[in-house]
């Protein structure tokens, strides 16, 4: 079973069926298999506050939501995740594919990359780092576990290590 | 047309359905025009109201409505182009458009120099549009949005009015209460 396979099998086993998120080439391996399977309703937003938006909507009417994105997508969206989902205790599961690790290629992707952990640390957000196939499904389901018990966002950040990065 | 007044006529022809406000007076005055647990009221997250609403749409049957701001739409104008692609039939968006940025000083916004958020609806896909300037005009279109199949997009203009006092409601027991009405 591929990361991706193991990792949609983890959200189908907490309910999360409808999927708000902006295209990375690297998550892609997952998002596609969530847009051919028909357990998912999987919309693409045109920016990451608006998927945000869209996972905490759904999650408001009682079906769970998960967003995925890229590092520099989550900098599109920190308010919208301190400002709707904090204080409404929405908790919205967050999948960022991390830039500037291993092998990255881009200079403007490194910032944002770096700085994504130490945003969640001061937003108060616990995150989990996805860097093996191995311990995937015990990371995965367990935050997602921990995400709808507390109530509140948190986010599982991919790696190269996991996905095998993206080829310039 | 005053926001307040158009707000309690959305309320009374609203019946059961979910409700969702654009942060500041749009949502005080909802509150003030009857508070119900199945108003979803927002405090921040500027922009994203009809974001929200379309989430709700696709994850419920009920016909949802947002109550959204020229201001705040101007923001996420992308949302209205991913409402028009997902098309969702149970969606109501009234965006109430005083032309101006109000709370942070009256400053004009881009509705009053040639933008037409109903004509942006419209080349995005949404079939149903339309652009009210009085009350009886916002009661017939708001009427027919409910009728048809969406998605529905009706750009109310308004006046700005003395603010009412903010709403004493947490946003932590608005998306309790609102998710309750939701649990079978």
């Amino acid at each position: 079973m591929t990361w991706a396979q193991d990792l949609v099998r983890c959200l189908k086993g907490a309910d999360v069926s409808l999927i708000a998120y902006v295209p990375d080439i690297s998550i892609s391996q997952a998002t596609q298999l969530m847009e051919d399977d028909p357990y998912f309703r999987v919309v693409p937003a045109t920016r990451e506050e608006e998927a945000i938006g869209i996972a905490a909507g759904s999650y408001a009417v009682g079906r769970n939501a998960a967003v995925f994105m890229q590092s520099s997508g989550f900098g599109n969206c920190v308010n919208a995740i301190a400002s709707l989902c904090i204080p409404c205790r929405i908790p919205v599961p967050l999948f960022i594919n991390l830039r500037g690790q291993l092998d990255e290629f881009n200079i403007a992707q490194v910032a944002m990359g770096r700085a994504t952990r130490p945003i969640l640390d001061v937003l108060g957000l616990p995150y989990y780092t996805l860097d093996t196939v191995d311990r995937l499904d015990q990371q995965v389901s367990g935050a997602l576990k921990l995400c709808f018990a507390s109530r509140q966002p948190l986010a599982l950040c991919l790696t190269p290590l996991l996905h095998g990065g993206k080829i310039a | 047309m005053l926001r307040f007044e158009a707000t309690k006529l959305i309320l009374r022809l609203a019946g059961d359905r979910p409700i969702v406000a654009n942060l500041g007076p749009s949502s005080d005055e909802l509150w003030h025009a009857g508070h119900r647990d199945r108003n979803f009221y927002t405090y921040g997250s500027m922009g994203l109201c009809s974001s929200l609403a379309l989430g709700m749409a696709l994850s419920t049957d009920q016909q949802v409505i947002s109550l959204d701001g020229d201001g705040s739409l101007l923001m996420n104008m992308g949302t209205i182009a991913t409402i028009g692609r997902e098309q969702p039939k149970n969606l109501i968006v009234v965006v109430w458009d005083n032309e101006e940025w109000a709370q942070t000083g009256h400053q004009s916004s881009h509705t009053a120099h040639g933008t037409d958020l109903a004509q942006v609806a419209q080349s995005c896909g949404i079939g149903h549009t339309a652009t009210v300037t009085d009350m009886e005009e916002l009661e017939t279109e708001f009427r027919i949005a409910l009728d048809r199949e969406g998605p529905c997009f009706i750009v109310a203009k308004i006046q700005e009015a003395e603010y009412m006092e903010v709403a004493p409601i947490e946003p932590e027991v608005t998306l309790h209460r609102f998710r309750n009405t939701f649990q079978s």
